[in-house]
């Protein structure tokens, strides 16, 4: 990581973490038990980057931009944003949300479906200080960023008029309308028709290249992640698995859960391949111990169900979480390079 | 309104301004191989002309019009299309599960019901009665919807609910075979026994569909319809469920129809696919020439909407545009506002659904037709190499 890099990071996690604790449904004296939605995850926001975090649902990722977004509050961890650490505990200031926007899952209930497209974009101007003379260009202007023309059109309109891909655009011109620095972007194309998908993917693509947003692209579909990203996490049940640069990852991938999830995407490319062979599905529980793949791992070894695995580095700017890279050539135990304490250097 | 087949020619007739534009009187062209009258044979659903509007005159929005489609035993139809291109409609109007304000207007749903010593039985599903319909669903056709947690009932055990499905089928089976039998069907979609104690809220997601799945074979139907089956899913359960699906199919051998958008799960696991855009068809191929060698501009902005997993990274571009409004669909050819090759017969006259000559694939387009004055772009005259189908790839391999 170069200097200018690091001066460039607009965001930082480290050691994130969110517990929850929840009971037995059902039995109301029944001792809590805490579940590790989202457990020690260091990340960068890096502006004109794209990271994309890819996991199955109750991965963690949905917690992870929330509490990166501050709407939850971490049980443990730092936040940095642009350099300045973040009291995680304390209520989340103005300044903070108009730096770190967050484009949620669902276009259609995420608008306020009485009021027109002008109040919806309206109102964050209004409360991030623009004046109501400027505001109205403003949001003009945050709509034409995102290819909807003419603005004043799409002002007039209601939630029900548009559809799925143009309504998506909308929320992400709210949240691009206050000039945020990070864009956390949760699930954004996964509810909308696949033929505008990737025009919603190659915006957001555009808004990381032409205007040096940092954007952290959250979803399931590891090759939109791999068409999109600059750089890959994989998460699996609160935990990252595997992290590399570039697509890496996607192309050769070390850990068994990643392996899984790229042999299960469709590609009619291959047409001789077979289903792959997979974990008996019947466990998809969580181990409590060791690794948490492993019940699920067809690589299992005794020391996966004892110890938790470390991150080992498996390449450059890769690195995986499981024993079987514990005596790969690079046999240095390592943390992850985003894990680094701050002022450390690289090392690979 | 009757199902005869209209000649190319015919269509461009067609250009009175006084025709709404959800035409109505839009012939399509039907494969001459298939027999209208008497005997199906291996030909286990034929669907002729059949179109479906939601609401009443004026108001009528047609969502889905006139579609042929023809479905072998043993065989999985695909249906691609996006959201609102009628395809869960379609399935629905032909197992008669629509309900108001979905009227269908016209066409037919030939159903073989297999052969006796009467000779063969045939049922029309658009005009069979309750009682006919009655008989048929479940215990003949099946279907799988995309939310199980909805789709089973919150408050009963999972084994009741195959008890009311085996009882009310099977009149004479005993209390202690009807639990055996979920016990087995269960077994079947690798679930443990112990399950059937259960509510459908404590199991997961996978679970839940793999029970639906298991109901829909309680009665060993001949026809199972999956409507969108694995979409809420994860991609790993997807891939397993699709899997323990197609063993299934091997073993019992019903046919399937498969409705999804996507595009590339379908091209893996159907033997033809049709795709549909706004309420129609628009193509019509084996999976491996819709994957290789797409005819429909749609078809092929379709397959480019899907990023790929290896190879250089380029961008791509989806279709512009967005799906039309069924209740203002523009002009001609539905698609033509959103099309990059579309020329000036496009916006004015509807392109029918034309058999490609000597292919046995049809495709609905402007470009394709013999006189079109326009040349076929290098990216929709491609030509498959593959032609081997997923049942015809699996006997390859079990032989």
């Amino acid at each position: 990581m170069t200097d200018e890099m690091t001066t460039s990071v607009q965001l930082g996690a480290r050691h994130l973490t969110r517990h929850f604790s929840v009971r037995t449904p059902g039995r109301l004296f029944a001792a809590k038990r805490i579940v590790r939605a989202v457990d020690d995850v260091s990340l960068d926001l890096v502006g004109g980057e794209v990271v994309a975090v890819v996991g199955e649902s109750g991965s963690g990722k949905s917690v992870l931009a929330r509490m990166l977004a501050r709407i939850v509050t971490p049980t443990s961890g730092d936040l940095v944003l642009q350099g300045k650490p973040i009291a995680i505990k304390s209520k989340r200031t103005l300044d903070y949300a108009s730096q770190v926007q967050l484009v949620l899952q669902d276009p259609f209930a995420s608008m306020n479906p009485v009021h027109r497209m002008s109040h919806n974009l309206l109102r964050p101007l209004l409360i991030h200080g623009a004046s109501k003379q400027d505001a109205p260009a403003m949001a003009e202007a945050a709509l034409r960023r995102v290819s909807l023309e003419p603005p004043s059109r799409y002002l007039e309109s209601y939630p029900h008029e548009l559809s799925g891909g143009q309504l998506q655009r909308v929320s992400i011109a709210r949240a691009l309308c206050i000039e945020p620095k990070v864009l956390l972007a949760d699930e954004p194309i996964s509810m909308l028709d696949v033929s505008v998908r990737l025009g919603v993917l190659n915006l957001l693509r555009g808004l990381c290249d032409n205007d040096r947003l940092a954007i952290l692209y959250i979803t399931h579909d590891i090759a939109s992640a791999r068409y999109i990203a600059d750089s890959i996490i994989v998460m699996y049940a609160g935990e990252v698995v595997e992290q590399s640069r570039g697509t890496t990852l996607v192309d050769e991938p070390t850990h068994p859960y990643t392996q899984l999830l790229i042999a299960s995407v469709p590609d009619p490319s291959d047409p001789t391949r077979d289903t792959p062979p997979t974990g008996e599905h019947a466990q998809i529980e969580i181990a409590e111990k060791g690794c948490r793949f492993s019940p699920r791992c067809p690589h299992v070894m005794d020391r996966c169900r004892e110890e938790e695995p470390p991150a080992f580095i498996v390449g450059e700017n890769h690195t995986s979480k499981c024993w079987l890279y514990a005596d790969h050539d690079a046999a240095v135990e390592v943390a992850l390079p985003t894990r680094r304490k701050e002022g450390e250097t690289a090392t690979t | 309104m009757t199902t005869e087949s209209v000649g190319v020619g015919d269509v461009v007739k067609r250009d009175d301004t006084t025709t709404p534009p959800t035409n109505r009187t839009s012939p399509q062209v039907v494969a001459s191989t298939i027999p209208k009258e008497g005997a199906m044979g291996e030909r286990i659903l034929d669907v002729r002309d059949f179109s479906v509007d939601y609401g009443w005159g004026e108001n009528a929005v047609r969502a889905v019009e006139s579609v042929d489609l023809h479905l072998d035993r043993s065989k999985v139809l695909g249906i691609a299309g996006e959201s609102g291109s009628g395809k869960s409609t379609l399935v629905y109007a032909i197992t008669r599960l629509l309900r108001a304000p979905g009227v269908i207007t016209s066409g037919e749903a030939r159903f073989n019901l297999g052969s006796n010593d009467d000779g063969e039985r045939v049922i029309d599903l658009v005009t069979a009665s309750e009682r006919e319909l009655r008989s048929i669903r479940w215990s003949s056709i099946s279907i799988v919807l995309q939310s199980a947690l909805s789709a089973l009932n919150p408050v009963v055990r999972v084994g009741a609910q195959f008890e009311q499905v085996l009882k009310s089928h099977r009149r004479a089976m005993s209390k202690v075979d009807r639990r055996a039998r979920a016990a087995e069907l269960l077994g079947l979609v690798g679930l443990n026994s112990d399950r059937l104690d259960r509510y459908p809220h404590e199991l997961s997601g996978g679970q839940r569909q793999r029970i639906m799945i298991a109901l829909a074979l309680a009665l060993d139907p001949q026809l199972v319809i999956m409507d969108e089956p694995t979409t809420a899913l994860d991609v790993v359960t997807q891939r397993e469920i699709i899997g323990e699906l197609f063993e299934l199919r091997e073993r019992f051998g019903f046919a399937m129809i498969f409705i999804t958008h996507d595009l590339s799960l379908l091209t893996e696991l159907a033997d033809e696919i049709v795709v549909m855009y706004a309420g129609a068809l628009v193509e019509r191929a084996s999976a491996r020439e819709l994957y290789e060698a797409p005819r429909h501009p749609y078809t092929l902005g379709l397959l480019n909407s899907f990023p790929p997993m290896h190879g250089e990274h380029t961008e791509l571009f989806g279709i512009p545009g967005s799906p039309p409004d069924l209740a203002h669909l523009p002009t001609g050819c539905r698609f033509h506002p959103r099309c990059p090759y579309a020329w000036a017969r496009c916006a004015n006259e509807s392109p029918p659904l034309i058999e490609i000559e000597g292919s046995g694939r049809s495709v609905s387009c402007w470009l394709h037709v013999a006189d079109a004055n326009v040349a076929v772009p290098v990216e929709l005259s491609r030509v498959s190499t593959s032609k081997a189908s997923p049942s015809e790839r699996a006997k390859e391999v079990s032989s």
